[in-house]
């Protein structure tokens, strides 16, 4: 077996080369010998049983009686049932307050000695109720305590070292708890006895060997840095398979880390960020994309509506106006427009932001060109919450304005994040459908862990859209959906725990 | 999203041959079609459709005449529709639609499909059309609505008319009783369903024939016994109703284009209007309306980023079924009778690129040189994150909707300042938070377990009412943080408060704050920057933490980032 020195602690070293093989080791040796407190004896000897350097061999329980405070003084001045006798021997008969007043005793302790003479026939009283010494002797048994109590005074007196009758006198004048008005306390405790055993053996060779002593400086201290007593010691040594305790840090939040990863990748990339209002209007969030008013289209991104204000007061110009025209009849952007007629109420209606290209849209009214730009933002859809949809959730999109921007870019745009921010592997493009692109991309791209899946939609920004709100640049539009590579890099499986309020979780979540 | 279902057979049928699942996910994507499922036990698929604005896709006829004709193209001419220029014999059969119907749902329309036997695969893949079609392009019946009935027992003119809900009656479809248009709503299930779009008008959509026998109240139910159509039937009545006249058209072409290559004979119906319509009073239908859209070379070549010349641009766009004629630079395109959705040019560069092959187009990277940049509250909410984690907070991530228990009783606040939705899934998310403590204490509340002391913080965003803005709220960038355990106190709040603005370079000073039942009066102060108010912390009081069941005390505090900027 390999005995591993540094994982003794100073009391195990110290006893383990005390002790030879064949000794019997217990806690009264080991304290007499080593000047160990009782406390740290048992503790090395749980220690040292725990890893089998010393067997039990026998354990009894073993009583002892020692004197109490007021055992001591009886011992030393007499018992109350001998006093009396000596007060009343010399002189004349008293009553037993008289006696109490005397002897400054209390009337309590009075009583029952002068029951136990008057028992014995050595005291009476007379007529007038005044005790007097009837009998010359003192009854055997006042004696025999008496002498009983002396004998504690050398020391607690071992049970087994006792005369039957010592231990039946004993049992009158002792008790085990709230001795303190009884002469002895009855202690009673388990003695084990223990033995070295062969691994204990090879530990103490071992520690020989390597010249342990257990008198090794353990915390070094400001003392013995001044002192300069380390010069001529020795270090003890921390054994490295000890169990560790694991802190509790401060620490950033491994989801809004991803976040921020992400965040700084796009930067990297050259795109600047946009924020926005978490509560929009039904222009932003669909007209000013193109999307119809009532058409099916609408429908994928059901929204919650706010419930106070209803309505935003009013929506800025020009572009209520060119988007309301393009709606209808195309306005100046070459289409011909979805051909209904808009409605300038339900266009103010206000509603939780339902997707990030709202931002986008925003954006546009005061891009530069050539820009790029993006927005990790929170958005909000009415959906049943499981574990698949929360109530909120973020979305990354963004845009690239440029006058030669077009489709090859927006494939070798979509290319980049696959690789910088997906890590992917290996990527496909396929035809997709937004209501405000066209045409519009999705790119599909294998992961090294979550195998292929759909990483983003993206598209060039219809001229409905662009030219309504100011922009005759081609715009490449587009959004990551990086939600599933957070998951896969926090390893959970529910979206809900992506915003968890349990703080042991989130304090022991790790990415990847 | 659209999704039908199909039975392989029935689909490798139309296609013309079988395709492993690997082929069908190399083809599905020039349809913007997803091989959902297979489910090769009972031979189906399930396939998802992604374009909301191409219904005629939305079958496994529309499916496979694309996919088809790009493998090998030959578009399909269908000789039974009529046009502005052209009216197809209509053989006597009319619908005509009274003055009433106006006043609940204006239009309707209708074709013959005869001489072929409807059997088991033909009834599931009609009666999956009209819902897909009448559910997702027609808003749930709201525009859209389609009726298929048995042609034999119909005596024409067919009429359409706004009727009297009180005193016209039949028996509908799936029950026994004959009830009046009222009693249909409230008591047929589809009445209880679509009755809605119907039931404020004075008057109800009501089709019928010329011996006054019921066909349907659309687009409720139909009638029991000429709108029943079984397996067998090989004479059929289809007709469309609801207020968009062109949506209707489409609707009655897709559905007549994909009867025809079931191979059913389509019979024109003439639809006579009381009153002028977009296309006049007469409308024989199947009728094409569509208009023509144009696209130029260079134009394809702007969005494209691609040299593709008029012939390949052709070539790609008969690929997918647009038929077109060039004239010199510029592509003059022919809609198919069962599209309308080429508003603009890009609609047409999109048919190019996707004929073209996407995979023919090789990536290049942008070349614009851009600056790359965060906000300045992205840049200031990092500052601050890193000394919350200095300090040894854990940053924590929130929802920002909850309920008004959560952000209001729990606060013992007034909450009139609370974003509440009116429409809200459930009440567990019927607010926008208006504060992060209420979040950090949710957390405190659920973590009675962890080990103590629990320190957490949240820069995120929160928002409340705020008359004076156009929206008449606000959104703002918040920190929030809170620590709890047995000994904690305002002191330590204030020092915190205290090292956090230090380091933000930021001077403060504390103000007594206004009664705020969320602290221990005496034991929370008001942050001042620049003479404002920008934050408050302070001992949560105790019937906070009892109303939120936590048990240990806690301090908490909230810094409107955005007044630091």
């Amino acid at each position: 077996m390999d005995i591993e020195v540094k994982n003794f602690h100073p009391l195990e070293v110290k006893l383990l080369r005390h002790v030879s093989a064949g000794e019997d080791i217990t806690a009264d040796r080991i304290v007499r010998e080593l000047d160990y407190k009782i406390g740290q004896c048992n503790q090395s000897f749980s220690w040292l049983c725990a890893k089998g350097c010393l067997e039990e061999t026998a354990r009894k329980t073993v009583v002892t009686y020692e004197l109490t405070d007021m055992g001591k003084a009886q011992a030393e001045t007499g018992t109350p049932a001998q006093r009396i006798f000596d007060l009343l021997k010399g002189g004349e008969p008293l009553s037993l307050p008289e006696i109490a007043e005397k002897l400054g005793l209390e009337k309590s302790d009075i009583g029952s000695a002068y029951g136990s003479l008057s028992k014995a026939g050595t005291c009476a009283m007379n007529a007038e109720n005044k005790a007097y010494v009837k009998n010359d002797a003192l009854p055997a048994d006042v004696t025999e305590t008496a002498e009983l109590l002396k004998k504690g005074l050398n020391g607690p007196i071992d049970e087994t070292e006792m005369t039957d009758r010592e231990i039946a006198l004993m049992a009158r004048i002792s008790k085990k708890r709230g001795a303190a008005g009884s002469p002895y306390k009855m202690n009673e405790r388990e003695e084990v006895t223990y033995r070295i055993t062969e691994t204990g053996l090879a530990a103490k060779d071992a520690l020989l060997k390597a010249n342990i002593t257990g008198e090794e400086i353990g915390v070094l201290t400001p003392q013995i840095i001044a002192s300069g007593s380390w010069k001529t010691a020795s270090f003890r040594p921390y054994g490295l398979d000890a169990p560790v305790q694991r802190l509790i840090p401060g620490r950033h939040n491994p989801y809004a880390n991803y976040i921020q990863w992400v965040k700084d990748k796009l930067t990297s990339l050259g795109f600047e960020e946009f924020d926005g209002p978490l509560v929009e209007n039904e222009f932003w969030n669909g007209d000013a994309l193109f999307m119809p008013q009532f058409h099916s289209a609408r429908d994928i991104h059901d929204v919650y509506y706010v419930k106070e204000p209803r309505h935003c007061r009013e929506i800025e110009e020009p572009w209520l106006s060119n988007v309301a025209n393009t709606h209808e009849n195309g306005g100046n952007t070459g289409s011909r427009g979805w051909q209904y007629k808009f409605d300038h109420e339900f266009t103010r209606r206000q509603i939780l932001r339902s997707q990030g290209t709202v931002p986008s849209a925003h954006q546009l009214t005061k891009a530069k060109v050539p820009g790029k730009y993006f927005g990790i933002v929170r958005c909000f859809r009415f959906d049943e919450v499981d574990a698949k949809h929360g109530a909120d959730f973020y979305q990354t999109e963004g845009i690239v304005i440029g006058k030669e921007a077009n489709l090859k870019d927006l494939l070798g745009l979509l290319k980049m994040f696959a690789v910088e921010v997906a890590g992917a592997t290996d990527f496909k493009y396929v035809p997709g459908y937004f209501p405000f692109t066209e045409p519009s991309i999705e790119i599909h791209i294998k992961h090294p862990v979550l195998g292929w899946f759909e990483m983003g939609g993206s598209g060039i920004f219809r001229p409905e859209v662009t030219k309504s709100l100011g922009i005759d640049e081609p715009v490449l539009a587009w959004g990551l959906g990086i939600d599933r590579m957070a998951m896969m890099h926090l390893g959970i499986n529910d979206i809900r725990d992506l915003f968890s309020p349990n703080i042991d979780s989130v304090r022991t979540r790790r990415g990847n | 999203m659209p999704k039908f279902e199909t039975k392989e057979k029935f689909l490798f049928s139309l296609l013309g041959r079988e395709y492993t699942d690997d082929e069908l996910e190399q083809v599905f994507p020039r349809a913007k079609a997803e091989l959902d499922e297979h489910d090769k036990e009972n031979g189906v698929f399930k396939i998802e459709l992604n374009d909301t604005n191409r219904p005629d896709l939305w079958s496994a006829m529309g499916l496979a005449r694309l996919l088809k004709n790009y493998e090998d193209p030959q578009i399909k001419e269908y000789d039974f529709f009529s046009s502005k220029c052209f009216t197809a014999d209509n053989k006597g059969r009319e619908l005509h639609v009274g003055n009433r119907a106006k006043e609940v749902r204006e239009f309707s329309c209708g074709f013959v499909a005869s001489g072929k036997t409807v059997d088991e695969d033909i009834l599931l893949t009609l009666i999956q059309s009209q819902e897909k079609l009448c559910f997702n392009f027609g808003r749930k019946r709201k525009t859209i609505a389609m009726g298929i009935y048995r042609n034999d027992l119909i005596q024409y003119p067919i009429h359409y008319d706004g009727a009297d809900p009180d005193k016209t009656h039949f028996v509908p479809l799936h029950m026994e009783e004959d009830l009046t248009l009222c009693e249909i709503l409230e008591k047929h299930p589809k009445g209880q369903e679509y009755g809605y779009i119907i039931k404020d008008k004075p008057v109800y959509p009501y089709l019928y024939d010329n011996a006054g026998k019921t066909l349907s109240m659309p687009p409720v139910i139909n009638s029991a016994f000429v709108g029943a159509v079984e397996i067998g039937d090989n004479n059929l009545f289809v007709e469309m109703s609801g207020p968009i006249l062109k949506d209707i058209l489409l609707c009655a072409s897709i559905m007549a284009v994909d009867m025809a290559d079931l191979g059913f004979t389509i019979e024109p119906v003439k639809v006579i209007y009381p009153y002028e319509t977009e296309f006049g009073k007469e409308i024989t239908v199947p009728y094409y309306f569509q208009d023509s859209q144009s696209c130029t070379v260079q134009e394809i070549k702007h969005v494209l980023g691609e040299d593709i010349n008029v012939e390949d641009a052709k070539d790609a766009l008969l690929r997918m079924g647009v038929y077109s004629v060039s004239e010199g630079d510029t592509i003059h395109i022919t809609c198919p009778e069962y599209r309308n959705d080429f508003l603009h040019p890009v609609d047409v560069v999109e048919d190019v690129m996707i004929g073209y092959g996407l995979e023919n187009f090789e990536p290049t990277i942008p070349r614009d040189f851009t600056v790359g940049r965060l906000t300045p509250a992205e840049e200031l909410g990092r500052k601050v994150k890193d000394i919350m984690v200095g300090m040894g907070f854990q940053e924590m991530i929130y929802n920002y909707l909850g309920s008004r228990r959560e952000y209001v009783d729990n606060m013992h606040i007034k909450g009139d300042k609370v974003i509440m939705i009116s429409n809200p899934m459930s009440e567990n998310f019927e607010a926008v938070r208006p504060s992060i403590i209420p979040s950090l204490l949710e957390s405190e509340s659920v973590s009675g377990h962890a080990t103590y002391p629990h320190k957490i913080f949240e820069v995120g965003k929160v928002a409340y009412l705020e008359p004076s803005n156009n929206s008449g709220t606000v959104t703002r960038n918040s920190l929030g943080f809170m620590s709890a355990d047995g000994s904690v106190t305002f002191n330590d709040a204030n020092s915190f408060i205290n090292t956090l603005m230090y380091f933000l370079r930021t001077e403060y000073t504390l103000a007594v704050p206004e009664d705020d039942p969320r602290f221990i009066p005496g034991r929370c102060a008001d942050i001042i920057v620049g003479g404002k108010k920008i934050g408050i912390f302070g001992e949560v009081h105790p019937a906070v933490l009892e109303s939120w069941g936590c048990g240990m005390p806690a301090i908490v505090a909230e810094i409107d980032l955005d007044c630091l900027l």
